[in-house]
C-alpha cells in the first residue's frame, strides 16, 4: 500500500485522473470520512455536552452549579474522600503489587504459574463481587466475623468493613494487580547484563535486589502505581456497598446520588471535578513513563534473570503468600458461592440450611434474566464492533500512514483516562433529547454506545501494537511474490492481525461484562444489565440473590480470563521466536 | 542486453540524496553486486528495481520490459514485475508452513495444484530442505528460514533475483556455508542475482561484477579483482580489504617504475602505478601482504609494536617514523616484538596527499 501511495505523485505530473477522482476512489478518504463520523457520535459528542453543560445555566456561561458543588458540605466531602482514599488505597495496593511481583519473579518459590494466575485474577474480577464478598466475609455476621468471636470470645471485632476502613482495604486489595502487572513485566524484561555487572563486581544477590533492581524498576512502580490511582477514582462498586451504608460517600457514589433525585447540573459539575482529577493524574502517569524512558534498561526479549534464594526463609514466604493469596482471591469468591447457597447470610453451616431457592427466585425475575441476556449481547457487540472499527483506525494510522488519521487515535483514547461516572452522565446528557436522531436513553443503545466509547482505547492500543509488529517486509515480499495490494491484505495483513484482534475483542468483553459505574447511571426498565441487577439486589438486603446472580456470571468471566491468558502467553512466544 | 537496466536512477527523501545518478546493466546469469557502507544508496537502489520505492528520475527496464520511466510516468507495482526479492529480515510469512511460503507465489499466479506441489518439490531439492514442507517458520533454524525466502523467490524463476543483505544475519560459519551455497543455486538455475552487501569480502567472493557505491553514486563498477588491485578512487581503495598509507616523495618516474623517496633518504622502487599525482608530494597507498621484511640493509628502517596471529599468517604493526605499516607474512617468517626490522613494498598506488579527505579522488 505504500508502494501505490508514493506512485501518486508521478501519476499526477501526468494528469492520468484528476485529484477530485482519485480523492473518491482512493479507499483510504472513504473510510476516513466513515471512521470520524464514528467516533465523532461515540466519544466527541457526549464529551462536548458534559463540558458544555456543566457551564451553561439556563442558556447563559455560567458557574452556578460548580457553586453548587461547593454550597452543599457533602459534596466536597466527597471530592475529598475520592481523593485520600483512593491516595490511601494506592499506596496499601503498591505495597502489596510490588512484593507480590518481585517474590513470583525474582525468587525461588515453587508454583510460579499458580501464584501468577491467582495474583492477577481481581483484575478480572467484577470490584462489586469484591466488595460482597467482602461484607459476606468481615461483615457483622460473616465468616472471618464469626472466627474472630469463636476464637477470642469477644463480640466486638476489631475492624469494621463498612465506611471509610472498609472501602480503602477492598480497593487495595482489587487494584494492586495493575502495579503487579507492570512491575513483574519490568523485572521480567530487565537487561539481566545490570544485574550481572554487580555479581562480577562480589555484590551479595540481596543487596543487587535493593540497590540495583529496585531502583530500575521504579518508573514501572509509579506508572502502575497510577493506574491503580485512577481505576480507585473511577470506582463505584466497592464505595456503593462499602460506603453507603455508612453515609461515606465519594465523587461516584454521590454522582449516583445525585441522579437519583435527579439533579443533572449537580452530576454534571461534579463530573467535570472527576475530569480534572484524571487530568492531574494522567499528567503523573505521562510522568513517570517518560521517567521509563529514561532508564531504558528494558532489553526486548525474554531474559532468564538471577533468583534469590530463599533459603531457610523459604517455607515461611511460600505460606505467607498462599495465605495472602487465599485471603485476597480465593475468600471473597468462596464467601459469594456460600451466601449464595445458605438460606440466610450469616446461618450456621449446616446441612438444613443450605439451598438453591436464591438461584430460583433470582432467574424468575424478568429484569434479572434480562440483564444476563443483555450484558452478554452488549459486551459481545461492543467487542465486535469496537474490533472492527479501532482495526481499521490502526490500519489508517499504522500501515496506511494517513497522517489525519491520528486524531481519530488521540480522541479513542481520551475516555480511558476519564472516569466512568463522567462517561454515564455524558451519556444521559447526549442521548436524552438529541438535536438529531432518536433519544437512545431508555434503550439498550446508550448502554451499547456508552462500552463503545469506555473501552475504544482497548481496542486502538491492541490493534496499534499488534499491526506495529508486522514488519513491513513481510508485506513487501508478498507484493514482490506478485499480490496485489488486496491480495497483500487478504493474505498477510489480517491473518497476522487476527490474534490481537481476538485479544482485544476478549479484554472488551471481559470489561464491559463487568461494567457497573457507567450502567448503573444509564440503566432503565427493560434495559438492565446484570451488574446493575446485581447491585440493586445486593443494596436492597438480597444478598442470597445478588450473590447467586454473581456465582452464575463468574464462569463465564473466569473461562474468558483464563481465554486472555492464554492468547497473551502465545503472543508472547510468538514474538519471542520470530526474532532470532 | 542487460537483463536489469538502469540509467541515471535518482531518489531523494527530503533533503536527502539517496541515489544520484545512478546506471548499470545486468547480464544473463551474472552475479551482480551493489557494494558500500550504511547510507550510500545500495538498499534504496535495489527498492527501487524491485518498485517498492518510486525513484524521482532516471529508468529501470527488466527482461526488456520498462517497468520505470520517470518521464513517462511510468511505474510498475512490484507484483507485476516478474521478481524475485530476499529481504534483510527474511520476512517469511509466519502464519504459514515452509510450503505455503514456498508456494504462495506460485498460487498467486493461478498455476494448478499439481504443478505446485512439483514446483515446490523441486525448489526444496535445490535447497535441501526436503522433509521441512509442513513446518512452521518459528520451528525453523535462521539459515533455514534464509533458504525458505530464497525458495519463495526463486519458485516462479523470475526474471531477475534481488537479494537485500540475506546473509546478514547469519553467523559467520553459516555465512561462509551459504555463500557457496547461494553461487551454486544461482549455477544451477541460472538467474541473474541482483545483490546487496555492505561486506566486502561476500562481494568480492561471490559476485561476477561489482558496483562499490558511496553517497549515492558509483565509484567503481568492474569485476572483484580488478576492484581490489585498481580501485577508481580513494574511497573504494580506502574500503576494499586493508591498505596502509605511507606519505613520499616522487623522485622520478620512467614507462615501466617510479622511484618514491621517503623522509628525503631511504629510496622506494615500484612498478608504475596507471595514475601519477601532478605535485611531488605523494600518498603511498599499498595492501599489507604488498610489504615484506627484507633482509641486509635495503628497505626502510623501523620498529615491530605489535605481532598478531591470524591463522594462515601474521600480522605485524611495524612503526615508520609517525606512521605505521601493517605488514602479513605467512606463518614462516618469525620477527619479535620491539625487534628492528627494514621493510619493503612490492607494489602500490599513489594518491595526492589529500586525497583521503576527498572519497571521489582518483586513485588507479
Amino acid at each position: 500500500m505504500t508502494a501505490g501511495q508514493r506512485a501518486l505523485p508521478a501519476r499526477a505530473a501526468l494528469g492520468v485522473a484528476p485529484a477530485w477522482q482519485r480523492a473518491v476512489t482512493d479507499h483510504r478518504h472513504i473510510l476516513f470520512a466513515v471512521l470520524s463520523v464514528f467516533v465523532f457520535i461515540t466519544v466527541v459528542y457526549p464529551l462536548l455536552q458534559v463540558a458544555g453543560r456543566s457551564v451553561i445555566v439556563d442558556g447563559a456561561l455560567s458557574l452556578a452549579n460548580y457553586a453548587q458543588v461547593f454550597a452543599l458540605r457533602r459534596n466536597w466531602i466527597a471530592v475529598w474522600n475520592s481523593v485520600w482514599v483512593s491516595l490511601v488505597a494506592t499506596v496499601l495496593a503498591t505495597a502489596i503489587g510490588v512484593v507480590s511481583a518481585f517474590l513470583v519473579q525474582r525468587t525461588d518459590i515453587p508454583a510460579k504459574t499458580l501464584f501468577r494466575v491467582l495474583l492477577v485474577a481481581p483484575f478480572a474480577i467484577p470490584p462489586l463481587f469484591s466488595a460482597m464478598g467482602w461484607v459476606q466475609l468481615a461483615g457483622p455476621v460473616g465468616l472471618l466475623s464469626q472466627a474472630w468471636q469463636g476464637i477470642t470470645g469477644e463480640f466486638e471485632v476489631p475492624w469494621n468493613i463498612y465506611g471509610a476502613s472498609g472501602v480503602v482495604f477492598v480497593l487495595a486489595v482489587t487494584k494492586y494487580p495493575f502495579v503487579f502487572i507492570t512491575v513483574a513485566s519490568a523485572l521480567q524484561r530487565m537487561d539481566p547484563s545490570l544485574e550481572e555487572a554487580a555479581r562480577t563486581a562480589g555484590v551479595p544477590t540481596w543487596r543487587i535486589m535493593r540497590d540495583i533492581t529496585l531502583p530500575l524498576v521504579r518508573p514501572a512502580v509509579s506508572s502502575g502505581a497510577l493506574l491503580a490511582f485512577v481505576a480507585s477514582i473511577d470506582n463505584f462498586g466497592i464505595p456503593a456497598v462499602l460506603g453507603m451504608r455508612a453515609q461515606f460517600y465519594v465523587l461516584t457514589t454521590r454522582i449516583y446520588e445525585a441522579l437519583t433525585i435527579p439533579n443533572m447540573p449537580l452530576a454534571t459539575a461534579m463530573s467535570m471535578l472527576l475530569v480534572a482529577l484524571a487530568i492531574v493524574s494522567m499528567i503523573g502517569l505521562r510522568r513517570a513513563e517518560g521517567g521509563a524512558d529514561k532508564y531504558a534498561v528494558i532489553a526486548g526479549k525474554a531474559v532468564t534473570p538471577a533468583v534469590l534464594k530463599l533459603g531457610s526463609w523459604r517455607p515461611a514466604v511460600v505460606i505467607g503468600l498462599a495465605l495472602a493469596v487465599l485471603l485476597i482471591t480465593v475468600l471473597p469468591l468462596f464467601a459469594l458461592v456460600l451466601t449464595s447457597i445458605t438460606t440466610f447470610w450469616g446461618a450456621d453451616l449446616v446441612w438444613a440450611n443450605l439451598t438453591l431457592e436464591h438461584y430460583v427466585s433470582a432467574l424468575t425475575i424478568p429484569a434479572a434474566r434480562r440483564g444476563i441476556l443483555n450484558s452478554l449481547f452488549l459486551a459481545a457487540a461492543a467487542g465486535v464492533i469496537l474490533v472492527l472499527t479501532t482495526s481499521l483506525i490502526s490500519y489508517l494510522t499504522v500501515k496506511a500512514r494517513y497522517r489525519a488519521a491520528s486524531w481519530l487515535d488521540i480522541a479513542g483514547i481520551v475516555p480511558f483516562a476519564l472516569p466512568g461516572s463522567v462517561i454515564g452522565v455524558a451519556m444521559i446528557l447526549a442521548w436524552s433529547n438529541p438535536p438529531i436522531g432518536p433519544t437512545l436513553y431508555g434503550t439498550i443503545w446508550i448502554l451499547l454506545i456508552a462500552y463503545i466509547m469506555r473501552y475504544m482505547a482497548f481496542g486502538l492500543q491492541t490493534t496499534r501494537a499488534t499491526l506495529q509488529q508486522i514488519h513491513v517486509s513481510l508485506e513487501e515480499a508478498a507484493l514482490t511474490s506478485g499480490a496485489g495490494r488486496l491480495r497483500v491484505l487478504k493474505d498477510i495483513t489480517l491473518p497476522l492481525l487476527r490474534p490481537g484482534m481476538v485479544a482485544a475483542w476478549v479484554l472488551i468483553f471481559i470489561s464491559a461484562f463487568n461494567e457497573l459505574t457507567v450502567s448503573v447511571l444509564i440503566w432503565t426498565t427493560g434495559a438492565e444489565t446484570i451488574g446493575v441487577w446485581i447491585f440493586i439486589m445486593q443494596d436492597s438486603g438480597f444478598s442470597g440473590r445478588a450473590s447467586a446472580l454473581a456465582v452464575l456470571t463468574l464462569p463465564v468471566i473466569l473461562v474468558l480470563y483464563l481465554l486472555m491468558q492464554w492468547l497473551t502467553r502465545l503472543e508472547e512466544r510468538r514474538a519471542g521466536r520470530s526474532k532470532g | 542486453m542487460g537483463v536489469v537496466r538502469v540509467e541515471r536512477l535518482a531518489k531523494s527523501f527530503g533533503k536527502v540524496v539517496a541515489v544520484d545518478g545512478v546506471s548499470f546493466e545486468i547480464a544473463e546469469r551474472e552475479f551482480f553486486s551493489l557494494l558500500g557502507p550504511s547510507g550510500c544508496g545500495k538498499t534504496t537502489t535495489l527498492r527501487c528495481v524491485a518498485g517498492l520505492e518510486t525513484a524521482d528520475a532516471g529508468t529501470i527496464e527488466i527482461a526488456g520490459r520498462p517497468v520505470y520511466r520517470a518521464d513517462a510516468g511510468l511505474d510498475v507495482p512490484p507484483n507485476e514485475r516478474d521478481i524475485g526479492m530476499v529481504f534483510q529480515s527474511y520476512a517469511v510469512w509466519p502464519h504459514m508452513t515452509v510450503f505455503d511460503n514456498i508456494a504462495y507465489p506460485l498460487r498467486i499466479r493461478k498455476i494448478p495444484q499439481a504443478g505446485i506441489a512439483g514446483r515446490v518439490a523441486h525448489v526444496l531439492r535445490i535447497l535441501g530442505m526436503t522433509g521441512l514442507e509442513e513446518r512452521r517458520p518459528s520451528q525453523l533454524s535462521g539459515g533455514q528460514q534464509q533458504r525458505v525466502a530464497l525458495g519463495r523467490a526463486l519458485a516462479l524463476a523470475p526474471s531477475v533475483l534481488l537479494l537485500d543483505e540475506p546473509l546478514s544475519n547469519l553467523d559467520a560459519k553459516l555465512r561462509e556455508q551459504m555463500r557457496a551455497e547461494l553461487k551454486l543455486i544461482q549455477r544451477e538455475t541460472g538467474l541473474p542475482i541482483l545483490y546487496v552487501t555492505h561486506d566486502q569480502t561476500e562481494a568480492l567472493a561471490m559476485s561476477d561484477r561489482i558496483a562499490v557505491m558511496c553517497e549515492g553514486r558509483i565509484h567503481h563498477l568492474a569485476p572483484p579483482e580488478e576492484i581490489y588491485r585498481r580501485p577508481a578512487t580513494a574511497f573504494v581503495l580506502d574500503f576494499i580489504g586493508s591498505v596502509n598509507y605511507l606519505p613520499c616523495r616522487l623522485a622520478g618516474a620512467d614507462d615501466s617504475s617510479v622511484t618514491l623517496l621517503w623522509r628525503e633518504e631511504a629510496a622506494i622502487t615500484l612498478p608504475r602505478p596507471p595514475h601519477l599525482p601532478p605535485g611531488p608530494d605523494v600518498l603511498l597507498a599499498a595492501r599489507p601482504e604488498s610489504w615484506r621484511f627484507a633482509a641486509g640493509s635495503a628497505g626502510l628502517p623501523g620498529t615491530v609494536v605489535l605481532r598478531s596471529f591470524h591463522g594462515a599468517g601474521f600480522e605485524y604493526r611495524v612503526r615508520l617514523g609517525e606512521t605505521e605499516i601493517r605488514v602479513m607474512t605467512p606463518n614462516d617468517v618469525r620477527v619479535s616484538e620491539g625487534e628492528a626490522v627494514r621493510i619493503v613494498v612490492s607494489e602500490g598506488l599513489l594518491l595526492e596527499p589529500d586525497a583521503l579527505s576527498r572519497p571521489e579522488a582518483r586513485a588507479a
